[in-house]
C-alpha cells in the first residue's frame, strides 16, 4: 500500500501515524454502512413504530395503552423481579466460590474453574427442560422430598423457575468477573493497609470489596440484561407474563403492525441500556490493573479443618446442582418413558436414530449460520480494532459504541425489527423474500455477536506494542504487509478466541431465531430443540439434539483453548518484550 | 561485512507542535557522513521525536529532512531505508531470531541465497550466530537488542538509528556494549545517530553531540567543546557537574574581577571584556581544598571554607562546602591511605582562574 498519507496540519508521536489513508477511510464507510443496515435501521424502526401515531406523528398513547394492560403491567414487573433475583441468586452462589479461589490456598479451585465453564455450555432452554425433571413439581427432587418428608418445593413453578434456570447458567460471569477484580488488587494494596494497622473484615471492607465493586457490577450487570432479555427459557417453562415472551407473542399472533409489542420491545431496551450505561460508568477509570508494582492478587491463607469442610461442601453442592440438568438432559435423551418418577422406567437408543434421521438439516445450519456469523464477526471486529487503536479515521470511536450498544439490543427486538425493516423486499437474482431467507438469521447472529468479538481483538491489539509494527515498517514492509505479516499473527489468539466465543454463543441462542425462522429447512439446531421440546413425545429426541448441541459447545471451548497455546505463549512474549 | 556507504543527515528549520505545545522548534543540525553523533536533553527535550522525524513516522509542521542530500520528509517509513533500532528492540514474538533478521531483505524481495547469506553475515557480526533459531522470548535482554540490532544492519541502510539503546541494560553490561556500539560502529563506517537522556553516554563514545531542551537546540558540538566550553547555563549543568555563582565583572586595579555577593572577589586571566552581570562556572575537580593553616599557592584564589558532607565515590571524594553564604561542590582525587576531610572541617577553597569558564548570565 504505498498511498501518500493524508497529513493534517498538526502531526503527533501518539502510537498513530499521522492522519490516515483512503483505504482506511473506505473499509470504515463501509463497517459503518453494515452496522447502520442491520443495526440501527432496525432498531430505530422498532422505537419509531412504538412512539408513531399512524397520521406521520408521535404519540405516547401506545404506551399509556401499555401501562393499562394489566397482563402487560404485570409482565414489565415479573421481567425486572425476574432480573434482578437472577442477580441476586447468581452473586450468592459466585461470592464464596470467588473468595475461595481468592483467598485461600485450595485445592478445589481447579474444580471451580470447571464450574465456571460448564453451566456456559449447555443452552439454557435446554437446562430448562432438564430442571423441569429433576426441581419441577413433579421431578426428581420433589418426588424424593414427599416420599421421604411429605412436602415439596415450588423451585420451578412459575417465575421461580426462570430465575433459577437463569441464576444457574449465567452465575459464572459474575464468578470469573470478581475472581479477575479480586486477582488484579495488587498485593501493595492489602500490604499498606496492614502496615497501617488495619486487618480482617475492616480490610476486607475498605480495601479489598471497594476495588473488586466494579468488576462485580460489571458482571452483574451483564446478567441482568441478558436475563432482562432471554425470550427462550420462559417460553420454554411455559412461563409467558414476561416481556420478551410478550412482544413475541403479540407480533406473531395479533401481527407485525400491533404496537403494543413494540412498546414493549422499548422497553425492554431502555433497560437494557440503562444496565449497559451502568456497567461502563462503573469500570472508567478503573484501571487498577496497570499499577502492578507489587505482586498481582491478595495473600493466601491456610484453611483451617472447618472451613475446608464448608468449603468443600459449598462447591460440592454448587457442582451437583450445575451437573444436574447435564445428567437429565442425557439420561432423557435415552429414555423410554421418564415421568413421575425419579429415574427413567426404560432406556432407548430411538432419539438418536430420529435426531439423525429427521435433523441433520438442522446441524448443517447451525454449522453454516453460526460460521458465517462468526467469520464475519472476526473480520469486522479485527477491522474495527486496528482503526480504533492504529489510525485516526475520524467516527472509529463511534464505530466502537455503537457495537457496543448491541449488546443492549434484546434477540427478540432485533428480530422484530428485521421483520419491519425487510419486509417485502428481495433478494436480488432470487425473487425469494428476504424475511424468508436464512441470510437474515446468519447477519442477526452477526451482529449481536459482535460486541465480543470486538471486545477479544481490542484487548488482543491492545497488547501489541506499537513499536512492533513500526520496526516492520522501518525495515521496508508496507502497512498492507505489516498488518499480514505481523498484526495479525499475534492477534490470532485473540481472532480465534473471537471466533469461538461468538460461535458458540450464537449456537445456542434462541430468541432471535424464533422471532426469524420461516420455515423447518431453515432451522438451526436451537429451534429444532424448541420445537422438539413442545410435545412430550419429542422430549426425547430434543434431549438428544440438546446433548449433540452441547457436545458441539464443549468441543469448542477446548478446542480454543488448546489451539490458544501457543498464540497465548506469544501473547505472553508480546507483553513481555514490549 | 564490508564498510558500508556514508551519507550525510540534515535538519532544515524543522518545528513540531501539538496544538498549543510546542515540540520542536526551528532545529537545524548538519550530520557528517559516517559520524557517531548523538541527540542528548532531558525527557521531553524533543530528542526522540527527531529520532522519529527521521524514521518517517512523524511529519514536521514546517522544515525539512535531507539524507544523502534528498529531501525525504514527505517519504513514508518503509521507503526510507533508515534502519531504527527501538528502545524496547520490538523483536517480534512469533518469529525465530533468523526470520527477524531476514524481514527487512524479504520485503526487498532479495534471492533466498542472498538472504541467507546476509543474515549470517549480520548474526556473526553480533556475535549471534548459533541462535539463529531460538525464540526471542528465550533470548536475554543484551542479546535482544543484539539481535534488533542485526536485524537493522542485515538491509544495509543509509543511517543507522538508535532509540536509547543502553537504557534498558543494567550497568555494567551498558559500559560493555557502549564500547561495542562504537566498534561496531567503526567497523561498518555508517552514519549513526542516538538519542540519549546519559550525559556520560554520549560524550563517551559521540563524534559530536547535539543538546536540546525544550525542543531548541542549545549547543552542537564535540564532547571536548561542550564540556570545557559550554555555550549556556543549561549545557554547563546539564553536561558534567558544575559550580555555578552569579556576580558582575568588574574593573579593578587594571584587570578583570569577577565580584559576587556570596563570595567576594576572584581575580580573572581575562583579555578585554566589558564589565557587567555575568555568572562563572567552576568543575568541582578544578578546586582544590587545603588545610587552613599551611602555604597557598599564590597562583589561586583562596576562599576559606567549611565541609557540610563528604561522599565517597572510589575515584574521588566529593565534598559540599559552605563558603560564606556559598555552597561548593569540590571533587578531590581519591587515593590508598588518604582519609581526606571529615564533615565539619575547617579548610580552604582554592580557585584557578585559569579554569573559570564565563557565561552571560
Amino acid at each position: 500500500m504505498k498511498a501518500a498519507a493524508v497529513t493534517p496540519a498538526i502531526a503527533g508521536s501518539l502510537p498513530v501515524p499521522a492522519g490516515y489513508t483512503w483505504q482506511q477511510a473506505a473499509v470504515a464507510v463501509a463497517i459503518a454502512a453494515f452496522l447502520l443496515v442491520f443495526l440501527i435501521v432496525p432498531v430505530v424502526t422498532v422505537v419509531y413504530v412504538a412512539f408513531a401515531d399512524g397520521a406521520g406523528g408521535l404519540t405516547l398513547s401506545h404506551f399509556a395503552t401499555f401501562f393499562h394492560i394489566s397482563l402487560m403491567h404485570e409482565s414489565f414487573w415479573n421481567s425486572l423481579y425476574v432480573g434482578v433475583w437472577s442477580v441476586a441468586i447468581a452473586t450468592l452462589i459466585a461470592v464464596p466460590l470467588a473468595y475461595f479461589t481468592v483467598r485461600f490456598e485450595f485445592r478445589g479451585s481447579a474444580i471451580i474453574q470447571t464450574l465456571g465453564v460448564l453451566p456456559l455450555i449447555m443452552p439454557p432452554f435446554v437446562g430448562a427442560v432438564a430442571m423441569q425433571l429433576i426441581f419441577g413439581r413433579s421431578g426428581a427432587v420433589n418426588l424424593l422430598l414427599n416420599d421421604w418428608f411429605g412436602f415439596t418445593i415450588p423451585f420451578m413453578d412459575g417465575l421461580n423457575g426462570v430465575i433459577f434456570v437463569e441464576a444457574l447458567h449465567y452465575f459464572p460471569f459474575i464468578l470469573m468477573n470478581l475472581v479477575v477484580a479480586l486477582n488484579n488488587i495488587d498485593s501493595s494494596m492489602e500490604e499498606s493497609a496492614q502496615n497501617l494497622g488495619s486487618n480482617g473484615f475492616r480490610l476486607f471492607r475498605r480495601i479489598v470489596f471497594p476495588l473488586a465493586m466494579p468488576g462485580y457490577v460489571a458482571g452483574a450487570a451483564l446478567v441482568f440484561i441478558k436475563v432482562f432479555d432471554d425470550l427462550g427459557t420462559p417460553l420454554v417453562l411455559n412461563v409467558t407474563n414476561m416481556l420478551a415472551p410478550q412482544a413475541y407473542l403479540r407480533i406473531t399472533s395479533i401481527g407485525i403492525e400491533d404496537p403494543i409489542g413494540y412498546v414493549a420491545s422499548v422497553i425492554m431496551v431502555i433497560a437494557s441500556l440503562g444496565a449497559l450505561w451502568i456497567s461502563t460508568w462503573v469500570m472508567r477509570g478503573k484501571d487498577y490493573a496497570t499499577m502492578q508494582r507489587g505482586y498481582a492478587g491478595l495473600a493466601k491463607r491456610k484453611l483451617t479443618t472447618r472451613q475446608t469442610i464448608l468449603a468443600y461442601g459449598w462447591i460440592g453442592l454448587v457442582l451437583a446442582i450445575v451437573l444436574a440438568p447435564h445428567l437429565a438432559i442425557l439420561l432423557l435423551s435415552f429414555a423410554k418413558v421418564w415421568s413421575f418418577s425419579v429415574l427413567p422406567d426404560a432406556y432407548t437408543l430411538a432419539h438418536y436414530a430420529s435426531v439423525f434421521q429427521d435433523s441433520p438439516r438442522a446441524i448443517w445450519n447451525t454449522v453454516l449460520f453460526c460460521g458465517i456469523a462468526a467469520t464475519l464477526d472476526v473480520v469486522i471486529a479485527t477491522a474495527i480494532a486496528y482503526l480504533m487503536l492504529r489510525t485516526r479515521v475520524p467516527g472509529r470511536n463511534a464505530l466502537d459504541f455503537t457495537v457496543t450498544i448491541a449488546l443492549a439490543i434484546p434477540g427478540v427486538v432485533l428480530g422484530i425489527g428485521y421483520l419491519r425493516t425487510f419486509k417485502g423486499i428481495e433478494i436480488p437474482f432470487t425473487g425469494e423474500l428476504l424475511t424468508s431467507s436464512w441470510i437474515l438469521i446468519a447477519l442477526a447472529y452477526t451482529v449481536r455477536r459482535l460486541p465480543y468479538a470486538l471486545r477479544s481483538c481490542v484487548a488482543a491489539l491492545q497488547q501489541m506494542h506499537v513499536s512492533l509494527e513500526e520496526a516492520a515498517e522501518n525495515l521496508g514492509a508496507s502497512k498492507r504487509r505489516t498488518i499480514w505479516r505481523i498484526v495479525v499473527p499475534l492477534m490470532a489468539g485473540g481472532m480465534l478466541a473471537g471466533f469461538i466465543t461468538s460461535f458458540m454463543t450464537a449456537a445456542v441462542e434462541l430468541s432471535t431465531t424464533i422471532m426469524l425462522v420461516s420455515s423447518q429447512d431453515d432451522a438451526p439446531m436451537s429451534y429444532g430443540i424448541y420445537l422438539y421440546m413442545q410435545s412430550a413425545a419429542g422430549r426425547g429426541p430434543g434431549a438428544a439434539l440438546g446433548v449433540l448441541a452441547v457436545l458441539i459447545v464443549a468441543v469448542g471451548t477446548y478446542l480454543s483453548y488448546r489451539a490458544l497455546g501457543q498464540r497465548a505463549q506469544d501473547a505472553r512474549d508480546v507483553q513481555r518484550l514490549a | 561485512m564490508e564498510p558500508l556507504r556514508k551519507v550525510k543527515v540534515e535538519f532544515e528549520n524543522v518545528s513540531l507542535a501539538y496544538g498549543r505545545t510546542r515540540v520542536l522548534t526551528d532545529v537545524s543540525i548538519a550530520i557528517k557522513p559516517g559520524e557517531f553523533f548523538a541527540l542528548l536533553g532531558p525527557s521531553g527535550s524533543g530528542k526522540s521525536t527527531l529520532l522519529r522525524l527521521l524514521a518517517g513516522f512523524l511529519h514536521p509542521l514546517s522544515g525539512s529532512i535531507r539524507v544523502a542530500g534528498e529531501d525525504v520528509t514527505r517519504v513514508p517509513p518503509w521507503e526510507r531505508d533508515i534502519g531504527m533500532v527501538f528502545q524496547n528492540y520490538a523483536l517480534w514474538p512469533h518469529m525465530t531470531v533468523r526470520r527477524n533478521v531476514a524481514f527487512g531483505l524479504e520485503e526487498r524481495r532479495l534471492p533466498r541465497t542472498v538472504i541467507d547469506r546476509r543474515v549470517a553475515a549480520a548474526l556473526e557480526l553480533v556475535g549471534l550466530s548459533e541462535y539463529g533459531e531460538r525464540r526471542p522470548g528465550q533470548l536475554s535482554g543484551g542479546q535482544q537488542q543484539r539481535v534488533a540490532l542485526a536485524r537493522t544492519i542485515a538491509i544495509e541502510p543509509k543511517v543507522l538509528l538508535l532509540d536509547e539503546p543502553l537504557s534498558n541494560l543494567d550497568a555494567k553490561l551498558r559500559e560493555h556494549m557502549r564500547v561495542e556500539l562504537l566498534s561496531l560502529q567503526r567497523k561498518l563506517g555508517i552514519t549513526t545517530i542516538f538519542v540519549t537522556h546519559d550525559q556520560e553516554e554520549a560524550l563517551s563514545i559521540a563524534d559530536r553531540v547535539a543538546v536540546l531542551d525544550q525542543g531548541v537546540i542549545q549547543q552542537v558540538g564535540t564532547p571536548v567543546e561542550l564540556y570545557d566550553t559550554p555555550a549556556n547555563r543549561f549545557i554547563a549543568t546539564f553536561v558534567g557537574t558544575i559550580n555555578l555563582l552569579r556576580g558582575a565583572l568588574v574593573e579593578s586595579g587594571g584587570r578583570a574581577v569577577f565580584h559576587s555577593e556570596t563570595i567576594g572577589d576572584i581575580p580573572l586571566n581575562l583579555g578585554t571584556t566589558a564589565p557587567g552581570p555575568m555568572a562563572i562556572a567552576i568543575r568541582p575537580h578544578a578546586l582544590q581544598l587545603a588545610d587552613r593553616g599551611g602555604t597557598a599557592d599564590a597562583g589561586r584564589t583562596w576562599l576559606d571554607g567549611t565541609v557540610l558532607a563528604r561522599e565517597f565515590l572510589g575515584e574521588f571524594v566529593r565534598y559540599n562546602v559552605r563558603t560564606g553564604p556559598a555552597e561548593l561542590t569540590v571533587d578531590q582525587p581519591h587515593y590508598m591511605g588518604e582519609a581526606g576531610f571529615a564533615p565539619g572541617a575547617e579548610v580552604r577553597v582554592g580557585i584557578n582562574p585559569a579554569q573559570v569558564k564565563l557565561l552571560a548570565d
